[in-house]
């Protein structure tokens, strides 16, 4: 942390001479992470789909505020509870110059659980019980049980040839062999961690992209990614390190690109019987566990300075946060209040909850898993002590918190969870609703919260196919587990990409992902 | 000669056993790498089948024999993340290291000992004195600040170097290097001269203290005795007697440059295999982290043995034993 904090500083303090730049029709850009292969179906890793993006198409795509639209499907609807069809694009062309019909888009769904790995993306093909191909150009899917969000799932769904055949691996796929798909761009080359080529497809069925040859370059150290930008290596970079965006944005030979993200700090308050590490007062563990009241919830929730945060913490890189998504995802609700900052009822509300003095309770987060979480963790502690409480904060390395957090060994935990979907399903399911692996919900509900009712609203919302009374469901949900304070969420966070100045037009995606082809010369 | 051989390897290969335990009890220690990898969105059920599908759910040692079992089989497993073999996934990347290694040992060694040797032979001169004192700050100061500045100053304020990647590989001979071109070497440069610093400095004071001693040793007065050039005396008779600590510190410092050179690669960018390795840590891929180490083990046993082989050439008194 010091070090990249030193360096980063020190990369600030450079001014730039601007170096001669590449072929106008070429575009090279540095990003912080590219893929681990280059089959589509071996990870759900963001980086992975990001790049491999430019290769192959989905069967639905998503715009910059991540709402859907068609892709290789150009439309689709629920003919019944159980079944989806989907309508193929006409006229399509693989690289190497097949047609692209339904049966290949079948053929990618029965591919994914045979060769995906440890980031499985049979996530997206779980509610699939069966694939039929009516004709060339329409797909019918067969679901376990309903499944309002498949459409949403397939916006992950790479296709590849059906000739590609079961056997072929990651191998096959880095090689080029059996790197084809119906994207923009044609692979040319990669190799772990290092440069992703990528030269333009004449033949694609969408707008021609204007570059002929687009180079991903992985930069994952922020100083070294900031410093190929100024010496002109690369024409643009992603995600670039707050200390650093100051210094641009008063730096004319640059342009920054600021979108807010899907992540949001959310903090996790165990409200189980016993907590997992013993929260005091005065040394000696409290009886029970003072997080199942909801008045501490809230005096936390209360104590919290969001504009703080964001202004002074996070160096204006955010925006409160009082739900666990961004405006206008699918579900978010208008509803809840704005977040209030009142340290004086946090007191009263802790004094009425039994504890005029306090508690000193553990606070565990991720450590640079997100730009900001280990200073956001270490300013909620002092927010917190403001109110009476003792917090013992520690930032910790996803290596260590991950495996950690899964055995459920804290009492309080911050990390950012980011809705990819764009929907609530996603993120509800998951975090808030009850565990039950049987109906295969709060898989990372690691507080062990339950609600009733949000689980009744929720559920039915599941089991919902018309989009409108859908998201009334899920907005009440957001309602619901908000107001008890289910998780405290805390900041959106937002990034930053650069490029140098008066060359490039881009519009940032809230999912963060460059896409070259949605950049254009100026 | 052929006893000390084996003696030596046998050494390695207890060193290998019980590596690979350090390695396989600490990641099970620090908990389960699915936990670590797998996608927030996915259910209790696709994750149990993971589990099952990389056996982490059997007993540690059942683990562990599988692994040797298929190490034995010449099969050192495949990357979890990349799903490709460990051993073509560490030789893709390490010809890059091995480069950038290769010229900043030689930096360091062409300029260091010369250095150190004149520092020693005219101790109180005025360019002695600029020589030990660039040489405190050459391992004082931390690799990573230097390379900063380095890429601040070439790269960014006089663009004269790219400021890092490495450049277009080209045939040469039977392997691919960056080496063969002009462009190659522009990229090469300012890492191997950062990640030369240190060990230029450690040389400049190993042999300027041997060499200040051997001045004052009998044989040397003996040889101006003898009327013999000073040219002779320095390169003939005190630097062959010097060159056991430095030839020593060498060869360690090869290796562990080899094995670690992850605060340059990082910094510049440079796509070695110091790199990979701490990606592997990170995501805990088991294999990986393994396989490399235990490669690092016999990169170390071999670098050791060559320097004693060197040794025994350099001083025949040196005897290679069986097992020593």
């Amino acid at each position: 942390m010091m070090l990249n904090t030193l360096k980063s500083g020190l990369a600030a303090l450079a001014l730039v001479v601007v170096a001669p730049s590449a072929m106008a029709a070429d575009l090279t850009i540095g990003l912080r992470a590219g893929p681990d292969s280059i089959d589509p179906h071996w990870s759900t890793l963001g980086s992975q789909a990001e790049s491999l993006r430019h290769v192959f198409d989905t069967l639905v795509d998503v715009d910059e505020t991540l709402q859907l639209k068609p892709g290789l499907a150009v439309s689709w609807e629920a003919i019944d509870d159980t079944t989806w069809e989907f309508k193929m694009r006409e006229g399509v062309k693989f690289h190497d110059g097949t047609d692209f019909t339904a049966e290949d888009a079948k053929f990618s769904i029965e591919r994914i659980p045979e060769v995906t790995g440890p980031m499985p993306m049979t996530l997206y093909t779980k509610y699939v019980d069966s694939v039929e191909v009516v004709d060339d150009y329409t797909l019918r899917v067969k679901t376990k049980g309903m499944a309002p969000s498949l459409p949403n799932d397939f916006t992950r769904l790479f296709v590849v040839p059906s000739e590609t055949g079961m056997e072929a691996r990651n191998e096959e796929f880095n090689s080029g062999e059996k790197a084809i798909g119906t994207g923009p761009f044609t692979f040319v080359s990669w190799e772990p961690k290092g440069d992703l080529v990528l030269e333009k497809f004449d033949g694609y069925w969408g707008d021609a992209p204007v570059w002929d040859k687009v180079t991903r370059r992985e930069i994952p150290d922020d100083a070294a990614r900031v410093a190929a930008l100024k010496s002109g290596q690369v024409d643009m970079i992603n995600y670039v390190p707050a200390t650093d965006y100051l210094s641009m944005k008063n730096d004319s030979s640059i342009d920054t690109f600021v979108s807010d993200s899907v992540y949001i700090l959310n903090i996790a308050p165990s409200v189980k019987d016993e907590e997992p590490q013993p929260i005091k007062v005065n040394g000696k563990e409290v009886d029970g566990n003072p997080l199942q009241d909801v008045r501490v919830r809230k005096a936390l929730d209360l104590a919290i300075n969001r504009d703080v945060l964001v202004s002074i913490v996070l160096e204006g890189l955010g925006t409160p946060a009082n739900q666990l998504m961004p405006e206008g995802f699918f579900g978010y609700s208008s509803e809840l209040p704005a977040p209030a900052y009142d340290i004086e009822q946090a007191k009263a509300l802790l004094t009425e909850a039994g504890y005029p003095d306090g508690f000193e309770i553990d606070f565990t987060c991720t450590n640079n898993r997100v730009p900001g979480d280990a200073v956001v963790c270490e300013a909620l502690a002092q927010m917190w002590s403001r109110a009476g409480l003792k917090v013992n904060a520690q930032a910790l390395n996803g290596t260590v918190y991950f495996p950690a957090a899964a055995r459920e060994e804290y009492t309080m935990t911050m990390s950012a969870w980011g809705t990819l979907t764009g929907e609530a399903a996603y993120t509800y399911g998951a975090l808030v609703h009850t565990k039950d692996p049987e109906k295969g919900f709060g898989n990372f509900n690691r507080s062990g919260y339950s609600n009733p009712d949000f689980d009744r609203v929720f559920g039915e919302g599941a089991q919902t196919l018309d989009p409108e009374a859908r998201r009334k469901l899920y907005e009440e949900a957001s309602f619901i587990a908000m107001e008890d304070r289910a998780l405290i969420p805390t900041v959106i966070l937002q990034s930053v990409s650069a490029a140098k100045a008066g060359k490039l037009n881009f519009v940032p995606r809230i999912d963060q992902e460059t896409r070259a082809y949605a950049i254009t010369p100026k | 000669m052929f006893g000390y051989l084996v003696g030596r390897l046998s050494q390695a290969v207890v060193v290998v056993f019980v590596m690979s335990i350090i390695v396989f009890v600490g990641v099970y220690a620090i908990g389960n790498p699915i936990d670590v990898m797998i996608d927030p969105g996915a259910t209790a059920e696709i994750r149990e089948n993971l589990i099952r599908q990389y056996g982490l759910d059997q007993p540690l040692w059942q683990q562990y024999f599988t692994f040797v079992g298929n190490v034995f089989q010449g099969d050192l497993g495949k990357s979890m993340v990349y799903n490709i073999s460990v051993t073509s996934l560490v030789f893709s990347r390490l010809p890059a290291t091995i480069e950038l290694v290769l010229v900043s040992v030689t930096i360091a060694a062409v300029i260091g000992i010369p250095a150190g040797l004149y520092a020693g032979y005219r101790p109180n001169s005025i360019g002695a004195k600029l020589i030990m004192a660039l040489s405190v700050l050459g391992f004082s100061v931390p690799t990573f600040w230097i390379g900063m500045l380095l890429i601040m100053a070439f790269a960014v304020e006089l663009g004269w170097l790219p400021s890092g990647g490495r450049g277009p590989v080209a045939d040469f001979l039977w392997f691919k290097t960056s080496l063969a071109t002009a462009e190659g070497w522009s990229h090469v440069i300012m890492p191997a001269i950062n990640l030369s610093l240190f060990k230029m400095g450690l040389l400049i004071r190993l042999t300027r203290a041997g060499m200040v001693e051997a001045m004052g040793a009998e044989y040397v007065r003996f040889a101006r005795a003898q009327g013999l050039p000073d040219r002779q005396i320095v390169f003939s008779h005190i630097l062959r007697n010097i060159s056991i600590p430095v030839v020593t510190v060498f060869g360690l410092e090869l290796g562990s440059t080899l094995a670690f050179a992850v605060v340059t690669e990082t910094v510049f960018n440079w796509p070695g295999v110091g790199k990979l390795i701490i990606d592997s840590i990170l995501q805990l891929d088991r294999p990986v982290m393994v396989s490399y180490l235990v490669m690092v083990v016999i990169l170390f046993v071999f670098i050791n043995l060559t320097v004693d082989l060197i040794y025994a050439r350099l001083d025949p008194r040196v005897r290679l034993k069986g097992g020593s």
